[in-house]
């Protein structure tokens, strides 16, 4: 009788230390945790990284651009036949990186994955920073990037509208409807924890969260409103990340040309985005974890395992798609189209087709099966970057590499890109240095909704059972 | 009831459940649901704590800036293409093509309805405000407070049951710089 008392309370205490939702601190001694994770004075690492990486992307960003819009595009690689070069690789990969956000945030949240609740945020601050991102490397490719206005439908002296209906136009709705909407549904639930660390704070950082507070109190009107907007927000966001990728995809797959004209283009584009994307969550979250003061307890090894099962899930789908464009295509018997596989496999840069494969397939299959790998915070966050290297690599070989072969044999030219690498290398280190200032400004932690989360699970006892169980609060 | 006879009372509470039969007894007081003001720092529903539902005009301000949002995409897909000093000819396209203007449709009506979504938090909770207010830091860890408005006849007796349904403290409430 005492044993099993014993093992039932072994039992108990081991969940608790398993789940965060079971394992509730008052929510005075959470802000605290927050606050302190954001307000700690940062260490000499935290300068030197910051420095270093200050140092790159004013080099890489700002004064390479500069040296290109004086210079002029030709500083670039691009060059016939491959007018899009990496730009656009990285204009892909970075909206891919903004998918996770929204689809952690809106669609875990329709579906009610209580796993989702302490990190929603950090996905969400991934989407809007890779937007700008996405943002920054279309206004590259631009290159006269000052007419970059042409693009926006104003009746102007010389009656020359956008034409809507070419999907580059559609490029600048979708992406322009999600950057906005993604920001708006960061910052609304947000307001509830900045109103927090206003009560909490003083001098400028007082002053900084009064005004993103905008008043907020917690009234019964005010709880209202944000969470009927926040429900409208996570369901129709979820069309709009979808349609955003799959525009991207038709920037491609619009065109007549081998390797791209494909009909499955989107969802194969929208499941990449989402491989690299939750790639990228895990990496910032094995990242805050272990560099933020009192992380541990709010990100613990079973969000780690439950965003490993969406990878390997993600990762799979991701070789069905492929193998699906491939497969009909490599059927279909095409010269050129044959000529282009054979040249992915086999041209100079073939190591890369292997590589995608193998960083965006083998690795994970190999790693997220095993429930005790999958909840090793560093070895996932290895997975991520695997993975994100995979899908920059599945995007170069979409871009540049399928432009070479086309049609007209005698303009094959590999692409050799330029000004185009420091160019890239700034927007990842801006990306970066966005996410570590926000990490000491912004509470990277939703304590309301971690505490709401907390109310909802209890213990409860099937027979000589302990099992987790949740309540419907909303 | 006279404007100068009307005092706010601030009660904290530690938590749901006394918080929830201090309103049951305020109003068994007397004190209408209208009186009564729900301040906590998560979101806790009307059910749980006995009041009536909360109105809120999100959904129908969403409603109204995706039809503006839809019109902003009749007007970019069907006036526009009229528009130009000559005809823009794509491939073998009609003027005003089918699926093309599908998209345009959706995501301006998409981006229409966000929006007003938005705009329609602060349109009903009057953000920003930055007026002095009724409120105590502590409900930003996890107290739930009631802002009851009563009369100067009443705010002893109100105090006194406050205090004696479990209230941590119940004092005038006083409008504070945030």
């Amino acid at each position: 009788m005492a044993d099993h008392k014993n093992h039932a309370e072994h039992a108990e205490a081991h969940l608790r230390e398993k789940h965060l939702m079971l394992d509730p601190l008052p929510r005075g001694k959470m802000n605290e945790m927050v606050m302190e994770s954001m307000t700690e004075k940062p260490t000499w690492k935290f300068w030197l990284v910051f420095a270093v990486l200050s140092v790159i992307t004013a080099y890489g960003l700002f004064y390479s651009w500069g040296v290109m819009i004086a210079e002029g595009l030709g500083v670039a690689g691009v060059n016939r036949p491959a007018y899009w070069g990496i730009f656009l690789v990285n204009t892909v990969f970075w909206i891919g990186i903004s998918h996770a956000g929204t689809f952690i945030s809106a669609i875990l949240r329709v579906f009610k994955a209580e796993f989702r609740r302490p990190f929603t945020r950090a996905a969400e601050l991934m989407t809007t920073f890779g937007l700008v991102q996405a943002g920054f490397s279309i206004f590259m490719h631009m290159g006269r990037v000052w007419l970059s206005y042409w693009l926006m439908p104003y009746p102007n002296q010389r009656m020359l509208w956008p034409n809507f209906h070419s999907p580059l136009s559609w490029d600048l709705l979708a992406i322009t409807t999600y950057l906005l909407s993604s920001t708006m549904y960061l910052f609304l639930p947000l307001i509830p924890d900045v109103a927090m660390a206003r009560d909490r704070s003083t001098g400028w950082r007082k002053t900084f969260y009064k005004v993103l507070a905008l008043g907020f109190r917690g009234t019964e009107g005010e709880w209202t409103h944000l969470r009927n907007a926040m429900n409208i927000f996570a369901f129709a966001i979820i069309p709009v990340m979808f349609s955003v990728h799959t525009i991207v995809s038709w920037d491609f797959a619009a065109a007549m040309r081998p390797g791209w004209n494909s009909t499955i283009f989107g969802p194969y584009f929208v499941v990449g985005a989402l491989h690299s994307g939750m790639g990228a969550v895990i990496i910032v979250l094995a990242v805050i974890r272990s560099t933020m003061k009192h992380m541990k307890y709010f990100i613990r090894a079973e969000h780690f395992d439950a965003i490993g099962k969406l990878m390997l899930i993600i990762s799979m789908t991701w070789a069905y798609f492929f193998f699906n464009d491939y497969m009909v295509q490599w059927y279909g018997g095409d010269k050129w189209t044959k000529q282009l596989f054979h040249f992915h496999e086999a041209g100079p840069l073939g190591w890369m087709w292997f590589a995608m494969l193998i960083f965006n397939v083998a690795i994970p299959w190999a790693i997220l099966w095993n429930p005790k790998w999958r909840s090793t915070p560093w070895l996932v966050a290895v997975v991520g970057i695997f993975i994100n290297i995979g899908m920059w690599f599945e995007r170069y070989i979409i871009v540049p590499i399928s432009l070479t072969i086309n049609r007209m044999p005698f303009t094959w030219r590999l692409y050799e890109p330029g000004i185009e690498i420091p160019l890239g290398i700034g927007t990842l280190t801006f990306f970066i240095l966005l996410y570590m200032a926000a990490s000491k400004l912004i509470p990277l932690i939703p304590v309301w909704e971690v505490q709401e989360g907390q109310m909802a699970h209890e213990l409860k006892k099937f027979g000589r059972e302990t099992v987790v169980t949740v309540s419907e609060l909303e | 009831m006279a404007e100068s006879n009307v005092v706010d009372i601030l009660a904290v509470f530690p938590d749901l459940e006394p918080a929830a039969d201090a309103i049951e007894h305020l109003r068994s007081l007397g004190i209408h649901d209208e009186c009564m003001n729900i301040i906590s720092g998560i979101p806790v529903t009307e059910a749980m704590l006995g009041r009536p539902s909360q109105w809120t005009n999100v959904p129908r301000i969403a409603m109204g800036g995706a039809i503006l949002g839809f019109l902003g995409g009749v007007f970019l897909a069907f006036v526009v293409p009229y528009m130009y000093p000559y005809p823009i000819q794509v491939g073998s396209q009609y003027p005003v093509p089918g699926p093309p203007t599908v998209v345009v449709l959706f995501e301006l009506t998409m981006l229409g309805m966000l929006l007003s979504t938005f705009l329609g938090v602060f349109l009903d909770s009057y953000f920003p405000n930055y007026r002095p207010m009724k409120y105590v830091p502590e409900i930003s860890d996890g107290k739930i407070a009631i802002l009851v408005e009563c009369s100067h006849v009443e705010e002893k007796k109100i105090t006194d049951a406050l205090n004696k349904l479990g209230a941590e403290s119940v004092k005038p409430a006083e409008a504070q710089h945030l």
